[in-house]
Formats: C-alpha cells, sequence, structure tokens
C-alpha cells in the first residue's frame, strides 16, 4: 500500500516537475513571506500623517516629528492641496498668533483626534522630560499585525494546495488517466493519499520557510505542524470533491472562489466579530485552526487548547470526509 | 452581427455551465454576510486592563464623572481565567527588570466600562478594571494588552504607569509620555480652544457600506482576470481555439465575447451585492461604465497572461502571484494612513479609490480620468493578447 502511494506521489512529482508546480506552490508563501517582513513596520507604524509649513518654526515641526510623519510645504494652498488627496492627512497651519487644524472632511476620526491632541500638547509646551508618565514593557518584539499577515498566509499555502488539487484531478479526468489508474494494483484511498501527498509535503516545506524567514524561530514547531496537517485534510478533502465535482477547468475554477469563502469568512469572523459573536464561526475547521495559529505565533498557546482546535479541525473534516467519500468513490470510478 | 451572436452562443453555454450560477451563489452569500454580519457602525474591539492605585470613593466618583459626561457607561462584568506564566518586564527609562512567575492558573472578575465617543456615541474601547497592579501586569501581559496603573498622590494628582507589550512604534511611546505633563483639566481646556477648518464636506461610507468597493473590486474585476484565463484553457483544452482557426471569424471577435461574458456576469454579480446595500445614493452610470473598463482592463490583462500558458497548471504560478500582487492595496483601503506612492501604481489601487468615489458621489473627475486610463490600458493589453494568439493560435 504505502509502496503504491509513493509511486502515485512519485509520478505526480514527476509530472508538476514538468509544469513547474512543485516550484510555484513552494515560491509562493516565501515571496509572501518576504512581502510581509518588508511591509509589516510599516504597517505597524499608523501613527498620523501630517502636512506643515517649509516657513514654520524649526522647534514646532521637530517637536511634530516625535509623534507623526511629516510632510513640508511651501504654502498653505499647497498644504490643502495635499490633503484633498484621497489618504488621511491632517495639516497644521499658523494662523493669527496660534495654529489652525486643517481636515479634509472624510478622515477617519482618530486622525482629527491625534492632531487636535497635539497641537493641544504643543501649546502647552508639554515635554518628554516633564512627564509624569512611566513606561513599563514585556520584551515583545513582533507586532500582531505581522502575526496575523503570518497567519493568513499559512492558511493561504494551505488553500493553494486544496486549489491544486481540484485543478490537478480535473485536468486528471480531462486526460482519462484516471480511468487508466483503475486498472492499475492501486486502490483509490491509496491514488486519494498518494494524490495529496505531494501538494501536502511542498505546501508543510513551504510554511515551514515562510515561518522562518518572518522571523518567528521560536515558536512551537510540533503545534505548527499539527495545526498545518489537520487544517491541510480539510482542504485536501475539498478540493478532492471540487475536483471530482467539476467536469471542466471552468468549474473548478469557480470551486476556487468557493474554497476561498470559508478561508476569507473565518480570518474575518475571527478578527472583526464581537466577543459574543464569535460562536458563529464555530462551524468552520478554517476557523479553528487559524485561531490555533494565532495563539502559536503569538507565543500564549498552550497544548490543551492547541489539541482541542486541532481535534475539532480532525472531526469536521472526517465529517466532512465521511458525507464525501460515497462522491469520492463515484468520481474516482 | 457575427459578434452578436457568438455572445449570444457564449452566454447559453455559460449558462449551461455551473460557473454562472456559481457567480450568482457567491454574490447573494456575500450580500448576505453584508447585511446580516457586518454592523454599519463599526465595533471596536480595542480592550484596555487598568488599576487605580486610589480609594475606592474617589474611583466611584471620577467613574460616575465621566459617565455624566457621556464618556463612558458600565458594561455587565466578565470572568477572566489565564494560565499560569512566567515573564519578566523592563522599565524604558531605568531599564530596571523585575520577573513574574505564576505557576497557577487564576481565574478574576473585571469590572468592565466601555469607552464612548461623546460625539457620536460609539464604542471607542473596552477598560477592565483589576483590583491590584499585579493580577493587571499579569492580565496585559497575556491578553497581550495595555495596561495601566493610575496612581493618586497626597495631593490629588494622578501618575500614570503604562505596561506595554514591547513592539510599541516610538512615536506611540513619546505620544504616551507627553500626554502626562497637565492635568487632564488643562489639557481639555486647550483642547477646546483650537480650530478645527474642514475644506470639502464629504460624506463617509459606513462600516457596512465601506466594505462593497472591495468586494465589486476583488470579486468582480479581477476575478475577470482569472475566469477569462480559465475559459481560455477550457477551449484549448476542447480544441474550440483550433476549430476556430478555420472559421472565417477572427480571433479579436473569439476573445471578445469572452470578455463580454464575463462583463454580463459581473454587472449582475455587483448589482446583487451593491443595490440592497447602497440604495438609490451611488451614481450609477457612472458605476456600471466604471465597473465594465476595470473589468475589461483586468481581462485583457487575464487574456495576454493566459496567450503565454497552455493549461490553468502551468500558468498557476504567474496567475497567483499577479493576484496576490493585486491584492496589495486593499492595505492602503482600510489603513489611510499607510499610503506609499508606489503602491498606486497597481491598478486595483485606483479601482477601489474608484468605486469608493462614486459611492460616495465623490471626485468624478478621478472616476473618470481612470475610467479613460483603464479603458485604454484594456485597448493595449486587448491588442496585445490578440496580436498573441493569432501566432499561438494551434497551442
Amino acid at each position: 500500500m504505502i509502496k503504491k502511494l509513493f509511486v502515485v506521489f512519485k509520478k505526480d512529482f514527476l509530472t508538476s516537475r514538468r509544469d513547474f508546480m512543485t516550484v510555484y506552490i513552494m515560491v509562493v508563501p516565501l515571496v509572501l513571506a518576504v512581502i510581509i517582513t518588508l511591509f509589516a513596520p510599516g504597517l505597524n507604524d499608523t501613527t498620523v500623517n501630517l502636512a506643515m509649513l517649509k516657513s514654520d518654526d524649526t522647534q514646532h515641526i521637530e517637536y511634530m516629528e516625535q509623534f507623526a510623519k511629516v510632510e513640508l510645504f511651501s504654502s498653505v494652498e499647497e498644504m490643502e492641496r495635499r490633503v484633498l488627496k484621497r489618504d488621511d492627512i491632517a495639516a497644521i497651519a499658523p494662523k493669527g498668533d496660534g495654529y489652525e487644524i486643517i481636515l479634509q472632511g472624510n478622515e477617519n476620526d482618530i486622525i482629527e483626534t491625534y492632531a487636535v491632541m497635539l497641537n493641544t500638547l504643543y501649546e502647552l509646551g508639554s515635554t518628554r522630560e516633564e512627564t509624569t508618565a512611566q513606561l513599563i514593557s514585556f520584551g515583545r518584539t513582533v507586532p500582531p499585525l505581522k502575526t496575523k499577515l503570518v497567519n493568513m498566509l499559512i492558511s493561504m499555502t494551505i488553500m493553494l494546495s486544496g486549489m491544486l488539487i481540484a485543478i490537478s484531478i480535473v485536468e486528471e479526468k480531462f486526460e482519462n488517466t484516471i480511468n487508466a489508474l483503475n486498472v492499475t494494483p492501486i486502490s483509490q484511498t491509496g491514488f486519494v493519499l498518494g494524490k495529496s501527498l505531494l501538494g501536502g509535503v511542498v505546501a508543510m516545506a513551504g510554511i515551514i520557510c515562510a515561518v522562518l524567514i518572518t522571523g518567528f524561530y521560536d515558536v512551537n514547531w510540533f503545534m505548527i505542524l499539527l495545526v498545518g496537517f489537520t487544517s491541510m485534510m480539510l482542504s485536501f478533502i475539498i478540493g478532492f470533491l471540487q475536483g471530482i465535482g467539476s467536469d471542466d477547468v471552468m468549474e473548478a475554477a469557480a470551486g476556487v472562489k468557493m474554497i476561498m469563502l470559508p478561508i476569507a469568512g473565518s480570518i474575518a469572523g475571527y478578527e472583526f466579530l464581537a466577543d459574543n459573536w464569535q460562536w458563529t464561526m464555530y462551524w468552520s475547521p478554517f476557523y479553528w485552526a487559524y485561531k490555533a495559529n494565532n495563539m502559536i505565533l503569538s507565543k500564549t498557546a498552550d497544548w490543551g487548547t492547541v489539541l482541542l482546535c486541532t481535534g475539532i479541525v480532525i472531526g469536521l473534516s472526517l465529517l466532512v470526509y465521511i458525507a464525501a467519500l460515497p462522491k469520492i468513490r463515484k468520481g474516482l470510478s | 452581427m457575427k459578434l452578436l451572436s457568438s455572445y449570444i452562443k457564449e452566454m447559453k453555454i455559460a449558462a449551461r455551465g455551473f460557473y454562472f450560477y456559481i457567480e450568482i451563489v457567491m454574490a447573494i452569500i456575500l450580500l448576505a454576510i453584508l447585511l446580516f454580519a457586518v454592523n454599519e457602525t463599526s465595533s471596536s474591539k480595542s480592550r484596555e486592563y487598568l488599576y487605580y492605585d486610589m480609594p475606592q470613593e474617589v474611583i466611584q466618583y471620577m467613574m460616575e464623572k465621566n459617565i455624566a459626561e457621556g464618556n463612558s457607561r458600565f458594561a455587565e462584568s466578565v470572568e477572566l481565567t489565564v494560565k499560569p506564566t512566567e515573564f519578566e518586564i523592563t522599565n524604558q527609562e531605568t531599564g530596571e527588570t523585575k520577573s513574574y512567575n505564576f505557576e497557577e492558573a487564576a481565574t478574576f472578575e473585571l469590572q468592565t466600562l466601555e469607552t464612548l465617543d461623546p460625539k457620536t456615541g460609539e464604542l471607542v474601547k473596552t477598560v477592565y478594571i483589576t483590583e491590584s497592579e499585579e493580577d493587571m501586569i499579569r492580565i496585559a501581559y497575556s491578553e497581550s494588552k495595555l495596561g495601566a496603573a493610575i496612581k493618586m498622590d497626597e495631593t490629588g494628582e494622578l501618575s500614570y504607569r503604562y505596561y506595554l507589550q514591547g513592539y510599541e512604534t516610538d512615536r506611540m511611546e513619546n505620544l504616551l509620555y507627553i500626554l502626562h505633563n497637565e492635568t487632564p483639566d488643562v489639557i481639555e481646556a486647550q483642547k477646546d480652544a483650537q480650530v478645527v477648518r474642514t475644506l470639502d464636506i464629504t460624506e463617509k461610507l459606513n462600516n457596512r457600506q465601506n466594505l462593497v468597493p472591495v468586494f465589486i473590486a476583488f470579486m468582480g474585476s479581477l476575478m475577470g482576470f482569472f475566469i477569462v484565463m480559465a475559459y481560455i484553457y477550457l477551449d484549448k483544452a476542447e480544441g474550440v481555439i483550433r476549430a476556430f482557426a478555420v472559421t472565417p471569424s477572427s480571433i479579436w471577435k473569439y476573445l471578445i465575447t469572452k470578455i463580454m461574458v464575463i462583463l454580463s456576469t459581473v454587472i449582475v454579480s455587483t448589482s446583487i451585492i451593491t443595490i440592497p446595500v447602497m440604495g438609490g445614493q451611488p451614481n450609477y452610470l457612472l458605476l456600471y461604465v466604471f465597473l465594465l473598463t476595470t473589468t475589461f482592463f483586468m481581462a485583457s490583462l487575464g487574456l495576454l497572461a493566459a496567450s503565454f500558458f497552455d493549461t490553468l497548471t502551468k500558468s498557476f504560478g504567474a496567475m497567483y502571484g499577479i493576484m496576490i500582487a493585486l491584492m496589495i492595496p486593499a492595505f492602503s483601503y482600510f489603513i489611510p494612513s499607510f499610503d506609499p506612492i508606489w503602491l498606486r501604481f497597481f491598478p486595483t489601487y485606483p479601482m477601489l479609490q474608484g468605486f469608493k468615489e462614486i459611492l460616495l458621489h465623490g471626485d468624478a473627475g478621478y472616476v473618470l480620468t481612470f475610467t479613460f486610463v483603464f479603458l485604454a490600458g484594456g485597448l493595449v493589453l486587448f491588442l496585445l493578447a490578440n496580436i498573441r494568439f493569432k501566432k499561438t493560435l494551434t497551442v
């Protein structure tokens, strides 16, 4: 059985090598990991952008630069033109003895609050040296946004392998290789497992490299691999179902959109739903996988919770598999 | 006439397959998500843990004052369980460190206060009050949230000790420092004296409406890129393209009918999402013109990309890479202060902004400019795709 399984794996590996498929699944997460590493600091630094006059008091400009990204302009008209552009930026312009804050009117409320507060504190002469506040740090260095992006990248890689299976099954059907396989000694289960093995191995390698590139060296790797492996099982089942259910590549392509929905929905649900509405996402195994990965990457996970999450993922995957088994068998016959 | 009959034939074929219906089902699902799962007003998930180091009567007085001014309201107390943990804290100024080791899990009953925007009454953040500073430190660490101890001295002056995670930016830390030079009353009085001038009173999209441009751009126009590629590969696999080569019809007519099918589908799915959420608010003529030109551009890009490969599997890497790159401008859309210049060169950037402007009845000049840009760009891509397909017709 194992030997035959590896025959399918080897065949898939050779075929995919010709199409550069294996390379793509490996490379895409790595490229995205590099992009996350490059962009995460900019995304994390979301303090207000301010427009100021070049002719303004140097001390005033330097003061604001401690708290905001400052852009300098030659005239108030230029500043106003800048404020009217699409992004959120507030201008602080001299007026009489003081300053006025110029806004477009459609900014996020926080922009006005922040600009007003900064100018207030400047006018009061507030300085860091005279503060009564103390700052104490827990010493964490990875911002939560980076953790979320890496977690999304893991979900995307898993989805990618599911998509790949769906498309490759359709192509196998088109080329009649599935019928040819039926007359070989390999069983249907062996074919299913062998077909999944390539996507699984390559996607897991992609995930490991991506997690390393983004700097999460000291996470619990056993936990990451466990969650990755279990959530991939579900992705494969869905991939198989879509591949078998689709008569042509067009339907498989449309099916890909359908795979994206529960994954994107689970991420959005976890991130944006209020705590008392989180239960509405409990049906989704992707939700549990995302939750578990979030805890692992932010180093707040414990084995009890991770095992519970993976148990739910496996349970839901098995339910889908058992329900879909007749369809898979029929499709492969 | 030939074009029309080809288009009708393609639409009939599309209506026989699942794809067309999946698009409609997807649009209905997205609409249901917008209407039932997304609130019109954004609900903040921001949380803080505070410990008040002062007599209970003073805490009560401060809270009641805030509630009376409309700045906050009481919410139901919550029970929070935290796991055993071990960590170290460092004072940013002195470098002094202190270690904590909690060997047992603990459950805390936390008084909850919701901070509100006094102007809109919307929730800004939820504040949980702990009974001791050590509890607050442990919870702030375990929950990865901001913690603070607020102490009142004999003269009634307040001093703050913030417990940060460590990844906060220098700008954020600087702000926390300068917030605590003057008393809140002095700051409030000076704040009220600030002059704010608004240049252009523009309507804002609510939380739900704000998602419509993203759904239209990504589920419609961007998917046009992907779907047109799938159409071409299907025809290649079935030999339709070879058959086409021996007909008197020209290749561009074949390609344009594929795009027309995508355009028809996108009009239906966009209408399903937009009309129930936005009602009569947008300029629909401008919306559909912009939708058609952006989808034409993306579908032409898809055609050109498809001309370089002969199966969906082979084009997978290029296709996936382009789609991911085109999704990056969504970061700038949701985080407007992140708006680097290079991002504006991605076609999905003006797409998202254009749809937003249309829904807001905003800058029509911007929308029309990019309508022409996408139309011209789409035509160039279409011509290139046509040249490629003429050369590779039998691939």
